[in-house]
């Protein structure tokens, strides 16, 4: 109803805010509203929860105590050891976010155009089941997948003895098999709206002109979903980078991801020489994460075009 | 024939999907119904979680928190996106990109640096995790209002209140507060459900709350554990879909004509 104005009523709408603005300038709650006020809780939480801790580990990554500053942190960060922490980290974040990806986008695909009723059904399931990790979701999948679990020894019965063809649930498979669980239906909610703009004259178009369903897909199909399917992937891969409390949990430390390192750092389980690895590690880890939101922001837009 | 083709592969993926998600759920729960010495299945595991008498400790630990946060995102938060919407469009923008910057930090990254830079007096307090909570939940909080603000002509109705003459607390009372209801509950919910469950920051502020309680149960005991960590997901799960049902079901009643999009899509598109 008040979508739909006349141009009479939108000068009457103007009018009334002048009016409003005429009683701000009198004074009273809303001059206050009109300075900004509203935004200074916001601000002071920001500022002192958020931005003065970053600045910190940036600070302490340079410090070298008793006022020095110098980049030795950063020399030991690039030893051996750490970048070997970084490269297991990424590569884990790639592995698992490209595996979900695709399964996910292929799930998205097939489900998309279902009764409404399945498909805000899934959704729902979707929400819930991405915003599962932690702590319980390891022990779920020790329960499931662990060498005495219900589905390895259901495997062994059928005569499949998965533990002894290598597989181990604390390793970086398992790892990419647990962040599976929450990846794939994240993947379905943030993919599924980019199908959305998906047209059927396209397909009946490309048909017409003589393709075939591979021909539609490989040069209709991928060119347009792509970008989407980027910058999904892309937050696949961040949120795999950060994550902490499910590899914690299951692997112990026995992969030697960068948040584990950092945590064990925390904890005085490792000590170094070096008291500021830890802000090093966290910087690097800030750095890598802006670098991905960064390619997700451009591939958004990219997709929106 | 070719549609009902396309029919049946999407109930087979959709059913191999669902295969993925139901079969470690129910092998998991059959693990958590073991028993020592392999003496059948019984609930003993279950009535173990209940014999702990840090499990409702840390229960309200975790809710007095989550309820801390909430209080907290009502009072900053939402003000904040509130007046965005009114007066303050210029700012929108830079807003919108701060409110994005806790996703792109690593929440290990920030607890190292809330480990050194708070003063003292604070991180000998628990309520320093509320103020962390509502920080780490703020990509999604704001987001969340963002969005549910955006579907209400807010401003046109202040300024409606404002030419009748409502004075500055009747305008916030009876108009703004009953038309952002909607938006305020979901942003809460969320700061709940993502207080309540965060782990990665409490324990290396080395506080106890309910996530990292069951770890630690779960050193002494491995069946227990496993029915813990069911029993809490099982009971989110409940929680979740509970909620949202309630509020599709609201949705249905009052005949909104807004789009189907989950709160969770709002938030990451």
């Amino acid at each position: 109803m008040l979508h739909i104005r006349s141009s009479y009523q939108l000068g009457q709408i103007s009018n009334m805010s002048q009016q409003v603005q005429a009683t701000a300038r009198k004074g009273g709650g809303f001059a206050l509203i009109m300075k900004g006020l509203p935004l200074a809780p916001f601000s002071a939480i920001f500022l002192f929860f958020f931005c003065w801790p970053i600045f910190q580990i940036f600070r302490n990554s340079l410090s070298e105590g008793k006022g020095h500053y110098g980049l030795s942190a950063y020399r030991l960060m690039f030893t051996k050891p750490y970048m070997h922490a970084f490269s297991v980290s990424l590569q884990l974040s790639f592995f698992s976010a490209l595996s979900a990806g695709i399964i996910g986008a292929i799930v998205a695909f097939y489900v998309y155009r279902a009764s409404s009723g399945l498909r805000s059904g899934i959704a729902m399931l979707s929400g819930v089941l991405a915003n599962s990790g932690g702590v319980p979701l390891a022990f779920m999948f020790i329960a499931a997948f662990g060498a005495q679990g219900g589905i390895v020894t259901m495997l062994k019965k059928l005569g499949f003895d998965i533990y002894a063809h290598g597989f181990t649930l604390y390793s970086l498979t398992g790892l990419i098999l647990v962040y599976s669980f929450f990846q794939i239906p994240l993947m379905l909610l943030v993919f599924t709206p980019a199908l959305q703009g998906l047209r059927n004259e396209w397909h009946e178009a490309s048909n017409s002109l003589g393709a075939g369903n591979f021909q539609f897909i490989r040069w209709v199909l991928i060119p347009v979903l792509f970008p989407a399917f980027l910058a999904s992937t892309l937050l696949l891969f961040a949120s795999a980078f950060s994550a902490f409390a499910t590899a914690r949990a299951l692997t112990g430390g026995s992969v030697g991801l960068v948040p584990l390192v950092i945590g064990s750092l925390i904890d005085g389980n490792i000590t170094t020489n070096q008291a500021n690895l830890g802000d090093a590690l966290a910087v690097g880890m800030v750095v890598v994460s802006a670098v991905v939101m960064g390619f997700y922001g451009f591939s958004l837009k990219w997709a929106r075009r | 024939m070719k549609t009902r083709a396309l029919n049946y592969l999407r109930y087979a993926v959709l059913a191999l999907g669902l295969m993925f998600f139901i079969l470690p759920v129910a092998s998991a729960i059959e693990f958590s119904l073991r028993s020592y010495g392999n003496k059948g299945h019984n609930l003993s595991n279950y009535q173990w979680i209940f014999q702990q008498d840090d499990f409702f400790t840390n229960l309200g630990i975790s809710l007095k928190l989550a309820i801390v946060a909430a209080l907290l995102t009502l009072i900053t938060v939402v003000p904040a996106v509130t007046f965005l919407h009114l007066e303050g469009a210029r700012y929108k923008r830079v807003f919108e990109f701060l409110a994005i910057l806790p996703l792109v930090v690593p929440v290990v990254s920030l607890a190292i640096g809330a480990q050194k830079a708070m003063p003292t007096f604070i991180q000998n307090s628990q309520y320093e995790l509320a103020f962390f909570y509502v920080v780490i939940a703020i990509p999604y909080t704001f987001q969340s209002l963002n969005v549910g603000l955006s579907s209400i002509p807010l401003k046109t109705l202040v300024e409606a209140s404002r030419s009748l003459g409502a004075s500055f607390t009747r305008t916030v009372l009876s108009v703004i507060i009953p038309a952002i209801r909607g938006s305020i509950n979901s942003a809460l919910f969320l700061a709940i459900t993502l207080s309540f469950g965060e782990f990665t920051l409490t324990s290396l502020l080395h506080w106890e709350t309910f996530p990292v309680w069951i770890t630690r149960a779960s050193q002494g005991n491995v069946l227990g554990s496993i029915a813990l960590s069911m029993f809490s997901l099982i009971g989110a799960w409940v929680l979740l879909i509970g909620v949202q049902t309630a509020q599709n079901w609201k949705g249905i009643k009052l005949k909104k004509s807004a789009p189907e999009i989950s709160k969770e899509e709002e938030v990451l598109v």
